[in-house]
């Protein structure tokens, strides 16, 4: 299966050929005992990763596996997508893994012409569930979802019902990243949509009369992302700026918005107050995997699959030092031996919708396009 | 006779061949590249991206939109810009306000401090806490900034007039010093007012150059990426060279080839429009033999208050961003500039408690090698565009008729007309696959450089060519008399006598393409970082200190750079000379 699996990627591609595809099938069924002299021998291992933790990472990396350099570049996964694609039609190879959010894209633009290639390290398989191999491994789930400053209100969330955010108690309040910008929020806008009859029950609860749509307006989904962008919705380019405006503490009234779950890590550094809404009608966001893969024509085809490996975290409670700079509250880890996070909402109790990435790329650019006829 | 016709006809060939060869560079590195993203946009899947963006549901936003943000900070910045800078040049040339000379340098200064870090300054100070993050100085202090003065429209226009008037000064303070003053004396001992000299004489003297500052600094402002990008983006203003931007970025290249089209169209049109202006009024530039010693308008009462006015506006937008950026990149929190400092953000180790574990620039190898990458770029981009200005410049001297030079001319000038981030986008579009027996240069050193080589041509040629007419002439006859072959004249003669002349004109390219980040920052990959950029993705991700102490490193090079050319050439700046 495997292996045909590469000979259709490298077909599609026309540029690996079947000898490497077999030293590929032969270097994914290695364990990382095996992988370690040829990764030494190879001394590099580049990864493009979408988190700024990949340099905790990396540190970690090279104190396990001494002689092996990893060169992380943190970028957006917006960013690696088109510096991927633009690479591969240049011809050039530089990267190794592939670290990476925004599934739907990922699937159809990255893996569909084989520009990456699926691996999961053989001793993981029997931990994870089908979904997380398939089409690519998943090492974590990761979120994009409300969150509220728990200083400011210390009872729970200030918004039990997203309509909420349409009025004007929060007008100009209400803050996220550009979704044209970064693909994880274009897919929080596209799962609205998805969510249409959702939106529209989540509407009669909150307003008690079914919602109108605007001209040219199809479903509730699009009708409140129209009307969030009426509201003075506020755009900015990266995660942190949304954190550090929804929690820094001391603030009288701080806005609300769609941020990662996981930053609630750094309260105790950044003094902030992030805290998650999770009583919200009809939900509270997304969550969505965070993939690994590796790059079709990988300079360094050893050490990057050492690099998954290790980014897959060893056989202990909490992962070990590979997994440590993720398991963190708010990031669910897809091994199911790795304990749920003492401080997290536990995963079956946490409302945000699962994404269907194939369904989301359907439906993706013409909500992009709704975003930015908005904008 | 025979003899001569024949060695006439060879020589003849040889100038062809070598227009030839010229006209072939030029054509590569500018005219294939602009090419090549006017065909991408007409290929069948492709061609649709014209309506969508002119006509369809989304052209309000995608064009309309950005492109009427677009002209007002075009407008407002040539009219603001060619005030201030007139005013100063006016200050400065013609009238005997103190310390004329320290005005005349500072107002020289503005332009080679990138706008980014006037903006990052500007950031520094008047934020709000609108998107939350760190609020600026004044905010620090109790004081409320309104949404209109730390975003969009108001500060960008701010930031990019202080940043572009000091190059409306330097055209109109040098047109100001041809005026003679022999016109001036004799209408005054006519009995002529002053105003009457004003609109009679000095202004019709300086309309070329008034015009020629309004539509550089027009075509400055509507190319610019790094101020609306940093001030207008949390407010939701675009302009066309941020929406260029996040077009390509998020791999929408048809779209964004259009607006690049269309954003080149606008800025030729009104440079164009400029040009007209100013060739239907050349008559007047005939007046301009020098009559002794200018003399100098009496401010009298004025004098002082004057004096101050400019004062201000030269340490407004030369030492007092400066000092901003020193001072915000070794403040923990924006909002109070001078307390807890720390040289963290530029030697301190990773620290997980700071920034996400960022560590100081200084200690951060990707920032080291981006510092190599940023200095031997400005080298070798130095090299080559001296080297390619002066071959162009050469033949368009000395052999500067015929349909040939005349393309040679056109092309290595249509550079001033495309924005830097439409130059990237082109050139992405056209080396970025393999041509032919090419390798694709995505994501290499030489795709930068021969894209800033092009970028750079026109101020090159520019060069070449004043130097050229320096020393051409006689002392070349001369030598061609005595037998003299010409590698031996240019080795001899032209480079000895111009050399002071091009290393300057190669310093002020070293500047423009150190502090520059609207043509690299889409050719920008992780394996070719590059200062700017580094310190512009810095600033997006909410880690201002970091961005304005690499923005000082880019600000200490540029400066020392800038002043060594001024030491150079300070003979082209005669308003200078008392």
């Amino acid at each position: 299966m495997t292996i045909r699996r590469y000979f259709v990627a490298a077909l599609l591609a026309g540029i690996a050929l079947p000898a490497f595809a077999q030293q590929d099938a032969a270097l994914d069924a290695m364990t990382a005992e095996e992988l370690l002299p040829r990764a030494r021998q190879e001394g590099t291992v580049t990864v493009y990763a979408f988190t700024s933790r990949i340099a905790r990472v990396e540190t970690a990396f090279e104190e396990a596996y001494p002689g092996i350099d990893m060169i992380a570049y943190d970028m957006s996964s917006t960013e690696q997508i088109t510096r991927i694609k633009a690479e591969a039609s240049a011809g050039i190879a530089n990267v190794d893994v592939v670290y990476i959010s925004d599934a739907p894209v990922v699937y159809t633009e990255l893996l569909g012409p084989g520009l990456v290639l699926p691996y999961v390290p053989p001793r993981v398989v029997p931990l994870l569930d089908d979904s997380e191999k398939f089409p690519l491994l998943a090492q974590r789930l990761s979120t994009k979802v409300l969150m509220y400053n728990e200083e400011a209100h210390p009872n729970g969330s200030p918004v039990t019902n997203l309509w909420q955010l349409t009025t004007p108690d929060w007008t100009g309040r209400v803050i996220m990243v550009d979704p044209l910008q970064r693909g994880d929020y274009l897919d929080l806008m596209t799962e609205f949509v998805l969510q249409a009859d959702a939106m529209a029950a989540a509407h009669e609860a909150q307003f008690g009369e079914p919602v109108t749509l605007d001209e040219g307006i199809a479903n509730a989904g699009e009708q409140f992302i129209v009307d969030l962008f009426a509201n003075d919705l506020i755009l900015v380019s990266s995660t942190d700026d949304v954190n550090a405006a929804i929690g820094v503490v001391g603030q009288d009234n701080p806005p609300i918005g769609f941020t990662s779950y996981s930053d609630r890590r750094d309260n105790e550094d950044e003094g902030w107050a992030l805290q998650v809404a999770n009583t919200v009608e009809p939900s509270n966001g997304i969550i969505f995997p965070a993939v690994l893969a590796v790059a079709a024509n990988a300079p360094h085809p050893a050490a990057a699959r050492l690099a998954i490996d290790f980014l897959m975290g060893d056989d202990s409670d909490t992962g070990g030092p590979g997994f440590a700079p993720f398991y963190v509250a708010g990031d669910y880890a897809t091994r199911s031996d790795v304990v749920s996070h003492p401080d997290a909402v536990p995963l079956d109790e946490f409302i945000a919708w699962p994404i269907d990435p194939a369904a989301t790329a359907q439906i993706r650019q013409e909500v992009g396009d709704l975003v930015l006829s908005l904008q | 006779m025979t003899t001569t016709t024949l060695a006439r006809g060879l020589r003849l060939d040889g100038v062809t061949v070598l227009k030839l060869s010229v006209l072939a560079l030029v054509g590569v590195l500018i005219a294939a590249p602009l090419l090549r993203i006017v065909l991408d946009t007409l290929a069948p899947d492709a061609i649709i991206a014209w309506s969508e963006v002119t006509t369809g549901r989304l052209s309000r936003n995608l064009l309309w939109l950005p492109l009427i943000n677009t002209l007002i900070l075009g407008v407002v910045v040539a009219c603001g810009c060619v005030l201030i800078g007139g005013f100063l040049a006016w200050l400065v040339v013609m009238t005997d306000v103190p310390w004329r000379r320290t005005i005349g340098l500072m107002a020289t200064l503005p332009f080679m401090i990138p706008s980014f870090a006037t903006a990052l300054a500007w950031g520094s100070l008047f934020r709000n806490s609108r998107v939350g993050g760190q609020s600026g100085f004044l905010e620090g202090l109790g004081l409320a900034i309104p949404d209109w003065l730390s975003w969009g429209m108001v500060p960008t226009l701010i930031v990019l007039i202080a940043h572009y008037y000091s190059l409306a000064f330097t055209v109109i303070a040098a047109a100001l010093a041809t005026v003679n003053s022999d016109l001036v004396e004799a209408a005054e001992i006519a009995g002529a007012k002053r105003s009457r000299i004003l609109f009679g004489i000095v202004l019709p003297v300086a309309l070329p150059a008034v015009v020629a500052g309004a539509s550089l600094t027009f075509a400055g402002a509507v190319s610019n990426f790094a101020a609306p990008a940093l001030l207008g983006l949390p407010v939701r203003m675009q302009t066309m060279a941020t929406r260029l931007f996040g077009l390509i970025e998020v791999g929408q290249t048809a779209r964004g080839y259009v607006i690049a089209i269309l954003l080149i169209v606008i800025s030729a049109l009104f440079l164009w429009a400029g040009n007209a202006v100013v060739s239907g009024r050349r008559s007047y530039a005939t007046i301009t033999g020098k009559g002794g010693r200018a003399k100098r308008f009496q401010l009298g009462a004025a004098r002082g208050p004057l004096f101050v006015v400019a004062a201000l506006i030269c340490l407004l937008t030369t030492v007092v961003p400066v000092v901003i950026l020193i001072a915000s990149s070794l403040a923990p929190s924006s909002s109070a500039l001078l307390s807890n400092w720390t040289l963290h953000y530029w030697i301190g180790a990773s620290d997980p408690s700071i920034a996400q574990g960022q560590p100081g620039i200084f200690s951060n190898p990707f920032i080291l090698s981006g510092t190599s990458m940023t200095l031997a770029l400005g080298a070798t981009v130095a090299i080559t565009t001296t080297v390619a200005g002066l071959l162009v410049a050469f033949v368009l001297a000395r052999y500067g008729r015929g349909p040939l030079a005349g393309a040679i001319n056109q092309l290595s000038f249509l550079p001033l007309l495309v924005p830097g981030i439409a130059f990237g986008a082109a050139y992405i579009a056209l080396f970025g696959a393999p041509i032919g027996p090419f390798p694709a240069l995505y994501g290499t050193f030489p795709l930068l450089v021969l894209a800033g080589t092009a970028y750079l041509m026109p101020f090159a040629v520019q060069t070449g060519r004043a130097v050229i007419q320096q020393v051409s002439g006689d002392l070349d006859e001369s030598a061609r008399m005595t037998g003299a072959s010409f590698p031996r004249r240019l080795a001899a003669i032209t480079v000895p006598l111009a050399s002071r002349g091009l290393a300057a004109g190669a310093l002020i390219v070293f500047v423009k393409i150190m502090r520059d980040l609207s043509l690299v920052v889409l050719l920008f990959t992780p394996t070719t970082p590059l200062l700017s950029v580094l310190a512009y993705r810095y600033a997006s991700e909410g880690f201002g200190q970091f961005a304005n102490a690499i923005t000082v490193v880019i600000l200490v090079i540029s400066i020392v750079a800038t002043l060594l050319a001024n030491r150079l050439q300070t003979k082209s700046q005669p308003w200078l000379k008392s």
